[in-house]
């Protein structure tokens, strides 16, 4: 009996910390998300005291217009990227420095310092470097006698996308590289001792013993990457505003301009509801195998 | 002997390959820096070094955006502590609790990282003007604790998972009551992964563009990110004083990471790494 009201005390002190995160919750994420998909059957100015109902208008225009479907292909290329460039090389680099080298901690320093730096100081950091005349970009390329290969890095629709994830592969790979790093650590010595006795080369050791055991490091950038792709912003409109002609845009830019620029709230939304969708289709899975694996591990 | 050169050569390649690519890293940090120092006519010889340090671009950086950074400190110190605190009160019971109710709250907070915050955007922006918050550094509390749940609730529990549960047991039976165990023993004994997600929580809620640019609009609240990104997207950009806040802007969160990146490194591995 007195262990029965232990429990249900335990069981309404969990309830009463959960209260406040729970309503935070409900009144921040599900409501805004419920009446965003209520606002984008309407056509709405953000003024005017009446939206005016048009059923499922607003999706049927965008789905054929060429400007959205290009920030969607955008989005897409953006997670394609992310999840091989800036995760491939941060997972090169550590393997590299987990070798033993010397300035180790250097190095550590140095490869994951531009994931620390906002958005923002990236983008203003790049439009510098990219600068058509004088910047770093094409200064280098002259000294090496490749002035032929400068580009209008930001200015010429055909690069500026290329000249984006440059600039975002050297902002995000220290994260991958430092969960790689954190995750090699992890790994017992003994497992590659015993590889190695047993004649494995190193090549085999990483491919065969390392990088399987490295799984939970690499769930856990590959899912961040994806997130981040999808809710990319801040980059791409502090450096371009989607421009030029919009060959930058991805849905959130063009969202954003839609709403704020152009207050055209009921297909801003419609916008906002096709990237929920994307992202829910792309990132779903993750989600349930993160909140799986954790229950797994507790069960162990 | 034959194998041993060839142990040489592979040793020269790698650190060739990591001093190339260190390099690769840090130029644009300091041809950042160097910039920021430069007058008007140097700043076109990208690759010289400042003949004076010219402190001018940083007199007009505080000029224009001084206000702004004030305000990105108000801003992120109190919301750091309350993402903290928020996610903490919410890993700790699901990380105790069995059964299925835990793992559904669990499950449901966690959907909120796939939510593209776009979605959010437009109800968002007139939810906070209702509240009477648009434009001010408390809206701005509320709505970075807000959308801080799923992730330091994800990272918190996982935290509190890792604690052995002997502590807890122990602590029940000499008759401690959960909330007394959570808040004199277990919070002081997550001072590790508090750390790495205090480091994590500085760095998305100083360098957030998205919710100051939707809502804030004047030096009443609006942050220096907000600021930079008018600068360098407008037409004709004047790289000395933009570099100048740039570099003001990378600083806090750089050097937070340098002096407690062991502590980072740690909570990492004992919280999401495990």
């Amino acid at each position: 009996m007195a262990f029965k009201s232990r429990m249900s005390r335990t069981d309404w002190t969990h309830i009463a910390f959960l209260a406040l995160p729970t309503l935070l919750f409900l009144v921040f994420y599900v409501y805004p998300v419920i009446s965003s998909i209520h606002l984008s059957l309407h056509d709405w100015d953000g003024f005017s005291p009446r939206m005016r109902f048009i059923g499922l208008t607003n999706y049927t225009v965008l789905a054929g217009q060429p400007r959205f479907l290009h920030a969607v292909l955008n989005n897409i290329l953006w997670v394609g990227f992310m999840l091989i460039v800036p995760t491939g090389l941060g997972l090169l680099l550590a393997a590299i420095l987990d070798r033993g080298i010397r300035g180790e901690k250097a190095f550590r320093i140095i490869f994951f310092l531009p994931f620390t730096i906002p958005a923002v100081a990236v983008a203003a950091i790049w439009r510098w470097m990219y600068e058509p005349d004088n910047g770093l970009v094409t200064t280098v390329l002259n000294l090496l006698g490749l002035g032929g290969l400068s580009q209008n890095w930001l200015g010429d629709p055909a690069v500026v996308n290329l000249s984006l994830m440059g600039a975002v592969a050297w902002w995000t790979t220290g994260f991958a590289f430092l969960v790689f790093f954190a995750g090699l650590r992890n790994i017992p010595t003994e497992c590659i001792e015993a590889a190695r006795i047993e004649g494995a080369t190193p090549w085999q050791v990483f491919w065969k013993v390392s990088f399987p055991l490295l799984w939970p490091s690499t769930i856990i950038v590959l899912g961040m990457s994806a997130i981040d792709a999808m809710r990319l912003f801040d980059v791409v409109w502090a450096m371009t505003k989607g421009g030029p002609a919009y060959s930058s845009e991805v849905l959130a830019t063009q969202m954003y301009d839609l709403a704020f620029g152009r207050f055209d709230m009921g297909r801003a939304a419609a916008v906002a509801v096709y990237l929920f969708i994307i992202a829910g289709i792309i990132i779903m899975p993750y989600i349930v195998y993160m909140s799986r694996r954790v229950q797994d591990s507790e069960a162990e | 002997m034959a194998s041993s050169s060839l142990a040489q050569r592979q040793t020269i390649l790698t650190r060739t390959v990591l001093i190339g690519m260190a390099i690769i890293f840090v130029a644009p940090l300091v041809v950042a820096f160097l910039t920021s120092f430069k007058t008007p006519s140097e700043i076109t010889r990208v690759l010289t070094i400042p003949s004076t340090f010219y402190w001018e671009n940083y007199a007009i950086a505080f000029e224009r955006a001084g206000r702004t950074f004030l305000n990105s400190l108000l801003i992120t110190a109190p919301a750091v502590v309350l993402s903290l605190l928020i996610g903490s009160i919410a890993g700790y019971p699901l990380a105790y609790m069995r059964g299925p109710g835990g793992k559904l709250v669990y499950f449901v907070l966690l959907t909120g990282m796939l939510v593209p915050f776009q979605i959010v955007q437009i109800p968002l922006f007139f939810l906070v003007q209702r509240m009477g918050l648009y434009d001010t550094v408390p809206g701005m509390w509320l709505v970075h604790t807000a959308y801080a749940v799923p992730f330091c609730t994800f990272f918190m529990r996982n935290f509190f998972a890792s604690v052995p549960r002997s502590m807890y047991e122990a602590a029940l039976i000499d008759g401690c009551g959960p909330a007394t165990y959570f808040w004199k023993l277990l919070l002081p004994a997550s001072t590790s992964g508090l750390a790495a997600l205090a480091i994590i929580q500085s760095r998305a809620i100083w360098n957030d563009l998205l919710f100051a640019i939707t809502l804030t609009t004047s030096d009443n609240a609006r942050p220096a990110t907000v600021a930079i990104s008018g600068f360098a997207s407008s037409l004709q950009v004047e790289y000395g004083p933009l570099m100048a806040s740039t570099v003001v802007s990378i600083i806090p969160v750089m050097a937070a990471y340098l002096i407690f990146q062991q502590s980072f490194v740690r909570g990492l591995l004992g919280g999401a790494g495990k």
